[in-house]
């Protein structure tokens, strides 16, 4: 420790007790362990620190907002290193519609900076507030919005990453397998440069409601040839009634066009602040396991009606088959949830990531992949290590 | 009312209020925010971080279950601890001694003038 701190300015590393207890889990809840944290200010902070790492052995976490529902940022027994002093925008271009950010900036505040310019970045998952754009990169987080706009590697144009060597590297998007949703384990994100899009001169919102699964899919098959269509979330019957909705299978599709019914803006506010709500909503009606199956269309109607049964409620990104069906702690439905996903050729994860919470369903594919890509960036295993798979 | 809630929700520990608080955005450092102040006192802490507190509740404005941070009660227990800054002692002699917080006037000092936002 006396040698990391000789590395950094004092107020760039702490190991002191809150530190340590702050930085011990994420949203996850996955308790873990935290030697210290360090704040890099620049890239080369992030090189020195890969060096040090190096020589000691110690593990390296990167962590952007700790909004990540696997235990993908939680220590054991490690070294946190926090983007959250990774925060400048640098270079807007408004011709080619990219910017260049640190990784530690919010999605909020970015698109909060870019409004002027009358482009924002569309992937919006539901921690916008303060998920990071490193932490989304790593994840490849896909959201509210993806039915139009698809996941977080479709926006990055390049990256700059500090690697277990030590070593600087820019990723362009050829290279994205290396970085997007690898979870850190390849380094840590320092900067990238997205690719932006226009925002929507109007919105507007409807809220449908099914007795039958069969109906709603029929409907959802439909919508999703709207070209106007920009999300489409579900709420199952256990979850809409949680949030004052009825107490049917619902779907709240968004129109950038003027042809949803909803169209006033302080209405449109409320039903998005309910939807939002849902995660915390649930988690404190004793249902804080969040799983993220993604499902092929085909295999929707048979697995929403197996969640029904058991009386699990869900929500979730329908326009893309992601899922959020929410458990109780060491529920062993889970366990049968994964069996289903893996039979219907769907993922494990859509979008949350691995992280330590799911790495034993890791395929063998998967496995053979970080293996592979651990050679090149990070033959020492100094960062994430134990994640993912 | 905004204090003294009959029932306050548990933190779900999402962390999506961090971004709101302006004591997080002056440290960075998620002991500061919100979040961590709620691992902090599960854990049993007894800590100056929560002197570090603005009282001004926007968390629970923006946090989605209005889970209520509770900043007077975390104070008030660190007092009756005995456990307080240098800062805080001064002021309190200073309120004692001269009547205001920052300690005696120069020969012809005006007392200082504090505005509110
Ligand atoms: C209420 C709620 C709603 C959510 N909704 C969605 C949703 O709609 N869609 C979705 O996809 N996710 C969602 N999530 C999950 C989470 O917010 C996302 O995974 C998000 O992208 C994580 O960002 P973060 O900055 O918090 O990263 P963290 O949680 O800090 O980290 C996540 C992973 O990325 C790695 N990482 C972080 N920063 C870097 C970096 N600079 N370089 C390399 N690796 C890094 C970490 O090591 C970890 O493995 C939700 C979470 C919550 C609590
Ligand atoms: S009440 Fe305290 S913890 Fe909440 S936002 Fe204000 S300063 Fe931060
Ligand atoms: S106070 Fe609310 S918003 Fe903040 S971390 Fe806790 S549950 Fe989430």
């Amino acid at each position: 420790m006396d040698q990391l701190e000789s590395l950094f300015q004092p107020t760039q590393v702490s190991n002191r007790e809150e530190t340590r207890i702050a930085y011990s889990r994420d949203a996850s809840r996955i308790q873990g362990e935290c030697r210290a944290v360090v704040w890099p200010e620049t890239v080369t902070d992030i090189v020195r620190l890969a060096q040090w790492a190096a020589e000691t052995g110690v593990d390296l976490v990167p962590r952007g907002a700790g909004t990540g529902l696997c235990g993908g940022s939680t220590p054991q027994n490690s070294v946190v290193v926090d983007s959250a002093r990774l925060r400048h925008i640098d270079v807007l271009n408004l011709q080619l519609k990219h910017v260049v950010v640190e990784a530690g900036v919010p999605l909020d505040q970015l698109n909060l900076n870019l409004r002027s310019s009358g482009l924002f970045l569309p992937v919006i998952p539901g921690s916008h507030r303060s998920a990071t754009i490193g932490g989304m990169i790593a994840t490849n987080a896909a959201g509210l919005h993806a039915v139009r706009y698809g996941r977080m590697s479709d926006w990055v144009e390049e990256v700059v990453v500090v690697d277990g060597k030590g070593e600087i590297q820019r990723l362009s998007v050829g290279d994205r397998n290396a970085f997007a949703g690898r979870e850190g384990i390849t380094g840590m994100i320092v900067q990238a440069t997205l690719r932006l899009t226009e925002i929507p001169k109007s919105r507007s919102l409807t809220l449908f409601s099914f007795e039958h699964l069969a109906d709603m899919l029929e409907q959802v098959k439909q919508l999703k040839t709207n070209s106007a269509l920009s999300a489409l979330e579900y709420l199952n019957p256990h979850a809409a009634g949680l949030v004052g909705w009825t107490a049917r299978h619902c779907v709240l599709a968004e129109y950038y066009s003027g042809e949803g019914e909803i169209r006033d803006p302080a209405e449109m506010v409320n039903l998005w602040g309910a939807r939002e709500s849902l995660s915390a909503r649930l988690t404190q009606a004793g249902f804080p396991i969040s799983e993220d199956p993604q499902f092929p269309p085909e295999a929707l109607e048979d697995n929403l009606d197996w969640l029904m049964v058991q009386n699990i409620p869900v929500f979730g990104h329908l326009g893309v088959g992601i899922l959020h069906p929410r458990f109780l702690r060491e529920d062993a439905r889970i366990a049968e949830l994964y069996y289903r996903v893996s039979a219907s050729g769907g993922q494990i994860s859509g979008e949350h990531g691995m992280g330590l919470k799911k790495r034993h369903w890791a395929s063998e594919a998967l496995k053979a992949e970080v293996l592979a890509l651990k050679r090149q960036f990070d033959p020492q295993h100094i960062f994430n290590r134990g994640k993912l798979c | 009312m905004l204090i003294d809630l009959t029932e306050n929700p548990d933190c779900t520990e999402c962390g999506l209020c961090r971004e709101a608080c302006p004591v997080f955005q002056i440290q960075r450092q998620e002991e500061y925010s919100p979040r961590g102040r709620v691992m902090l006192d599960c854990a049993g802490l007894q800590t100056l971080v929560f002197y570090q507190c603005t009282l001004c509740r926007t968390c629970r404005i923006v946090c989605p279950i209005g889970h209520d941070p509770n900043g007077e009660t975390l104070r008030s227990e660190l007092i009756n601890a005995g456990i307080e800054t240098s800062a805080n002692q001064t002021m309190i002699i200073n309120i004692r001694l001269y009547g205001n917080p920052f300690g005696p006037l120069a020969d012809g000092e005006l007392p200082k003038v504090l505005t509110c936002c």
